[in-house]
């Protein structure tokens, strides 16, 4: 076999694959989502999951009790990398659930036709900013932007917990203040994207905000969690980060302290199914059950995150929508234009 | 040519290396490489956002690269022709950092080194920045300096101590010697392994990533366009810019080792003891010496209480909660996998590697240059994107059959065949071709001679593929975060979530089960080989 | 004697790059004989000894092994073993392993091939030596395995290259003796290849000469000393007294030439075509002449001179006499006989001792 046979062969099949994915795309595309509930969900579903370790063992437990589907779980806490990975893996789907990560990872699938459009029974009753029109995804959790102290480090430098983000350009805060990398991190650019809500889209006011909180900023931390640590460990007053994984910091480390800012914004969790499913009547059971309460509840109290649904409680010392003060934060906007904004930050901040 | 022909069995051997290079390097790659197309490329290149990690890249790898190679010459010059004590000691502590995954250690350096830092604050009271090009700069020199060492020790007890004792005998001081004979002689491989060095800095993603601050190379770009944004397209474009300095500094490596390397490679090792140093330059180097021990050690030992401690810094008391909780569920398959999967692919890896070598190196066949390239390029790829392409290329309904820790043991292999290869090249090179002729005029086939002469004489070459293919291979994360499945879970990865969980006791008692596990695995394998345990970076 | 012909090149011709390292060779190697190349190094024969063990694709030409075109066969289908230069013995097996080696490969049964290679290790004189090392050897006893590792294969023909060239002179000597008996003993057709021209005469049934690639003369030891055909071949096989002449009368069997003042007639080479006023060289070897003191009684030429140096060569006594303008080199043998001379000498010479060379 000459490799010149070899990769045409290979290519056939490749190709060959190709036609019969976008064969059954088309005959699954055509029709409205289905909307489930008809067919009894049993077997095995494979879940790539972006939660918290604690979480996913739990609440994965839990759902397979209430149903009796079994679950292999993907663990891996950064959702940018499952979507890369499910992008990858379209021509041989391994996930029948991307449950995790705001919804910004999961819309990009939904658009390049790798995600089953599902519209659940349970989702009627959310906010249409909760889910995306034709189902492709559906908002499960909420996570608010929020900012975390070290009250050791905040009495050393006479700072208070800030009200507003603007009152993070105090000159106190010189040296004690660590964010996210917008470059490289979710939060980060959710930060930025904020400021810029917060001045009606006025670029260049959130781009002199930028410039003038840049002068504060010790450090700009290379992942969400890790800029709590640095705070946590008194390595820094404060960091603005997300409130839900700010809790739990909290409950190892008294020290930390959650305050919520005023014009914050805030992400939706979302929860997919993988086209290519071999198991849809399992995949629609998992959607359709995190929509509970119950679901909502439990995982409330595993990772301190909010739900998309009325009813349900948000943990002890968590903000929750209706009392934080949000920006108008327009999900779309800050994803299309992030590659024309993060390159305005950094020439306001001179780093280019 | 002819003499492929003459031998149908050569060349079906040599057809399936070539397929088998052609269907696990090159066609994983070529589908990572057209992914953005040519208007994402363009647009990509245009948005300009390459330009300022592209200089960091540069600006970092020139200066991790000096001071890592200073170090490290001072360390190999000390170990090479220095008489101060201890040497089997500074030999084990210069092998460490190769064995562990180098975003702990940059984890470690922060704590000590950090502006709470227990050196920097603790004990000098100084709250240094760590972060950005100081602290990537700080981390890789210590990170790297072990594998320039290896490089350089390796060429410098290559060169021939005859030619300094005649310098000697001239009447030249030994620092004379050293900068008129030893220096000029040792140039070439000298000049390769500060390359090889810049390559491994250059491909670095987890000290930059942790000790960035603002500052983002093109490995960093390329993982936060994944992971911050899912934006595969980009990142591919990232690592094509990647691979490309990545190949222009092996293309320059290649130029220089090859044709003139004035170190005396002669089958007959040089009984000739070098000249001796004064005793203050061995005192030096011990002194030098300890104190490079001593920082690893901190590193390492920081590690090590770590694993140790409730809460290292804040909460000293001890415990082994973090070293119960590896022990549970399924952390010890992950243990067991990360064993399994760096031994297979090692194993297989070395003997690839090895025949390869043999067949380009001792060959005479149109195209060998091409191979010979094609088997060096997987050491400028980025792990994570060699992960990405497997998964693109075999990720395939038809291939849904075949259990997923060959895919992971398969990529491990191809993406250390550089290792192994270069260490077989340079293992060639000092085998006369006469004894390979030998067993052929005796009746054996080529295939026969490789086996029978060859493969036994480069057991050196292939214990350095073996040995160094498993030390990357159980320290790799990248190049699994995107092969890996539940039951194929292994230990760095489950560091990478227990770090990102800001489970740092977790991490670090992860972390040194990890380590002990390859090294009694490296023990083990020495008894099995009855071979003493060599341990080298990849040979110039 | 094509039928005899073991080993055949004809119009080989091998390049390396833009240099041509053996240009369009041909001999016949006949059957059992001990047949040498030999020339200055770059000369090509090594080259020639490797196309034809199998080592390099010749560029043209053709290699027959016992009436056989061997060109499409692999190295090691030719029956031919190879001893090499630097032994290239294989130093993770021991002296038995090394020599079993070939029968190992040739699947010969277990207990035939320890009694094959016992005998062989006895034939080169090795027995006992068989669970040492290599480099626990000699390297006289390094060669030794060397050969035996190639004879106990039983090859067509045995192919040396320089064997003896890293062995100290008395040791050279003496493995120079025992080759030439093995291979009489055997009657195994010998390739050898030499610079040495001293081995090369004193081991070969037929010779080689090769310069530039190409095989300058071949024959028996006895045509290529004292009938070289060229000024190169006369120059590179021993010392020898090259004078300009001219021809100046051609008879059946015999020339005369003159040279100087001189003037004599000798032998005519029967291969090379001369004519009546052509410079030619004569070629003289030092012991072809008789010297003694001057007013000797002259017997054949006679040539009148007085000793300019002279050097002891433990065998023989080294005259350099100076003859009208030029010096001649002069070989005295068994100088102990009588006292060395000094002074005026005369020289004497037979005329069928001169060759003569066209220049």
């Amino acid at each position: 076999m000459t490799p010149e046979l070899d990769r045409r062969n290979f290519l056939k099949l490749v190709g060959v694959t190709a036609i019969v994915a976008s064969c059954g795309g088309a005959s699954t595309a055509s029709p409205a989502p289905s909307t489930g509930g008809t067919a009894k969900a049993t077997g095995r579903i494979s879940i790539y999951s972006a939660l918290n370790e604690s979480t996913n063992n739990q609440l994965f437990a839990a759902f397979t009790q209430a149903t009796g589907v079994q679950v292999d779980v993907l663990p891996l806490a950064a959702a940018g990398e499952l979507q890369t990975r499910i992008t990858a893996e379209k021509a041989s789907p391994k996930a029948d659930i991307f449950v995790g990560g705001s919804s910004e990872f999961h819309d990009p699938l939904g658009k390049q036709g790798l995600l089953e459009p599902y519209k659940s029974p349970k989702a009627s009753a959310l906010k249409a900013e909760f889910k995306e029109a034709s189902g492709n995804w559906t908002g499960w959790y909420t996570g608010i932007f929020g900012m975390v102290t070290n009250s050791g480090e905040m009495t050393k430098a006479g700072l208070k917990a800030p009200t507003s983000w603007d009152d993070l350009l105090d000159a106190k805060w010189k040296g004690n203040l660590v964010l996210p990398d917008p470059v490289k991190t979710g939060g980060g650019y959710i930060f930025i994207a904020t400021q810029i809500f917060r001045f009606n889209r006025d670029e260049a006011k959130a781009m002199d905000y930028m410039k003038k909180l840049h002068t504060n900023i010790r450090a700009y931390i290379g992942t969400s969690p890790a800029a709590i640590g640095e705070v946590s460990g008194a390595k820094a007053a404060g960091a603005p980060n997300w409130a839900h994984d700010i809790l739990t910091e909290k409950a190892k480390n008294p020290a930390v302290d959650l305050s919520v800012p005023s014009d914050t914004g805030f992400e939706v969790g979302a929860v997919s199914i993988v086209k290519g499913t071999k198991n849809l009547a399992g995949a629609q059971a998992f959607v359709d059950w995190v929509l509970t309460p119950e679901a909502g509840a439990l995982n409330v109290k595993l990772s301190n995150r909010g739900s998309t649904l009325e009813g349900v409680a948000s943990a002890p010392g968590a903000p929750t929508l209706a009392q934080v003060k949000l920006v108008n934060y327009d999900r779309q906007w800050a994803t299309d234009n992030k590659d024309r904004i993060l390159k305005l930050w950094q020439q306001a901040v001179g780093i280019q | 040519m002819r003499s492929l022909r003459r031998e149908p069995a050569l060349l079906l051997a040599l057809l399936a290396v070539i397929v088998l290079v052609l269907l696990f390097v090159v066609y994983p790659q070529v589908q990572v490489g057209v992914a953005p197309g040519f208007s994402g490329y363009l647009s990509f290149l245009e948005g300009g956002t390459w330009r300022i990690p592209l200089q960091n890249s540069l600006k970092v790898t020139a200066l991790s690269t000096t001071t890592a190679v200073l170090l490290g010459f001072v360390y190999a010059y000390a170990m090479v022709y220095s008489q101060m004590r201890w040497k089997a000691f500074f030999n084990l502590i210069g092998i460490l950092p190769l064995l562990s995954p180098p975003f702990v250690v940059a984890a470690s350096y922060l704590l000590l080194f950090g502006n709470r830092g227990i050196i920097t604050y603790g004990v000098f009271g100084q709250s240094p920045n760590p972060y950005g090009i100081t602290g990537i700069w700080g981390v890789q020199t210590i990170a790297f300096f072990p594998f320039a060492y290896q490089l350089i020790a390796d060429v410098l007890s290559r060169s021939d101590a005859r030619m300094e004792q005649a310098a000697r005998n001239l009447g030249a001081s030994p620092w004379r010697v050293f900068w008129t004979v030893t220096l000029p002689l040792s140039r070439p491989g000298l000049a390769a392994a500060i390359l090889t060095t810049a390559i491994y800095v250059l491909e670095d993603f987890g000290n930059p990533q942790l000790l960035g601050g603002l500052v983002t190379v093109l490995p960093t770009q390329a993982y936060s366009l994944i992971s911050g944004f899912g934006d595969y397209t980009s990142a591919a474009a990232v690592c094509t810019i990647l691979l490309l300095l990545a190949l222009g500094l092996y293309v320059a490596k290649i130029r220089l080792d090859g044709g003139r390397s004035f170190v005396t490679i002669s089958g007959r090792a040089s009984s000739m003891p070098r000249p001796p140093v004064p005793a203050a330059l061995s005192w030096a180097c011990f002194v030098g010496c300890l104190a490079l021990a001593g920082l690893i050690l901190l590193v390492y030992g920081t590690l090590l209480v770590s694993a140790l401690t409730f809460a290292f810094p804040y909460n000293l008391r001890l415990t082994i909660e973090h070293f119960q909780y590896v022990a549970t569920g399924s952390n010890g398959d992950a243990l067991r996998n990360t064993l399994f999967f760096s031994a297979a692919a090692a194993a297989i890896s070395a003997v690839f590697a090895l025949f390869a070598g043999w067949l380009v190196q001792r060959g005479e066949w149109p195209g060998r240059r091409l191979l010979d390239f094609l088997l060096i390029m997987p050491a400028a790829i980025p792990g994570i994107f060699f992960g990405i392409g497997y998964l693109t290329a075999f990720n395939q309904p038809w291939l849904d059959w075949v259990d997923r820790s060959w895919l992971i043991v398969l990529a491990l292999v191809f993406w250390n065949i550089p290792v192994g290869y270069q260490a077989a090249a340079a293992g060639l090179r000092q085998i006369d071709r006469s004894i390979e002729e030998a067993a052929t005029s005796l009746g054996a086939s080529k295939l026969r001679g490789f086996w029978d002469v060859v493969r036994p004489m480069l057991g050196g070459s292939l214990r350095v593929g073996f040995v160094t293919t498993f030390v990357r291979a159980v320290t790799t994360l990248s190049l699994v975060i995107f092969l890996f499945t539940p039951p194929t879970t292994v230990a760095t990865i489950r560091i990478y979530q227990l770090v990102n969980d800001l489970d740092w006791g977790g991490a670090a008692a992860f972390t040194v089960a990890d380590i002990s596990l390859a090294i009694v695995a490296l023990v083990v394998f020495a008894f099995l080989a009855r071979g003493r345990l060599v341990l080298g970076a990849a040979r110039a | 004697m094509p039928e005899t012909a073991h080993v055949q090149v004809s119009h080989l011709t091998k390049r390396f790059g833009g240099v041509t390292a053996v240009d369009d060779v041909t001999f016949d190697v006949p059957k059992g004989a001990f047949a040498t190349l030999l020339g200055p190094s770059g000369c090509g024969k090594t080259t020639t000894l490797r196309v034809i063990a199998g080592f390099y694709d010749p560029d043209a030409g053709d290699i027959r092994i016992g009436g056989r075109r061997v060109n499409d066969l692999p190295a090691h289908r030719r029956g031919t073993a190879m001893v090499f230069q630097d032994y290239a013995l294989f130093p993770h097996m021991t002296v038995r392993d090394n020599v079993a080696y070939g029968l190992r490969v040739a699947r010969v049964k277990a207990n035939e091939r320890d009694r094959r290679v016992n005998e062989t290790l006895a034939f080169v004189g090795l027995q006992g030596m068989g669970e040492r090392w290599p480099n626990q050897l000699s390297g006289g006893q390094q060669q030794r395995v060397a050969v035996a590792r190639a004879l106990v294969i039983e090859p067509q023909v045995l192919l040396l290259d320089e064997p003896l060239s890293n062995l100290d002179a008395k040791l050279r000597e003496q493995l120079r003796v025992e080759l030439r008996t093995m291979q009489r003993r055997l009657g195994m057709t010998f390739v050898y290849v030499t610079h040495d021209q001293e081995e090369a005469l004193s081991l070969s049934d037929w010779i080689a000469v090769m310069n530039q690639g190409r095989v300058e003369q071949a024959g028996d030891p006895w045509e290529i000393y004292y009938h070289p055909r060229t000024a190169f071949l006369a120059d590179f096989v021993g010392a020898v007294n090259l004078v300009p002449a001219r021809v100046t009368e051609l008879a059946d069997g015999a020339v005369t030439v003159t040279f100087g003042p001189h003037r004599a007639a000798v032998r005519r080479p029967r291969e090379t075509a001369l004519s009546v006023g052509q410079d030619v060289r004569l070629c003289v070897r030092p012991e072809s002449f008789t010297i003694a003191a001057a007013g000797a009684v002259p017997n054949g030429i006679t040539l009148s001179g007085s000793v300019a140096r002279r050097a002891f060569l433990g065998d023989t006594m080294r005259y350099w006499v100076k003859v009208d303008d030029r010096e001649w080199i002069v070989d005295q043998p068994d100088p102990g006989a009588g006292a060395p001379l000094d002074g005026p000498v005369s020289l004497s010479l037979r005329p069928e001792r001169v060759h003569v060379i066209p220049d």
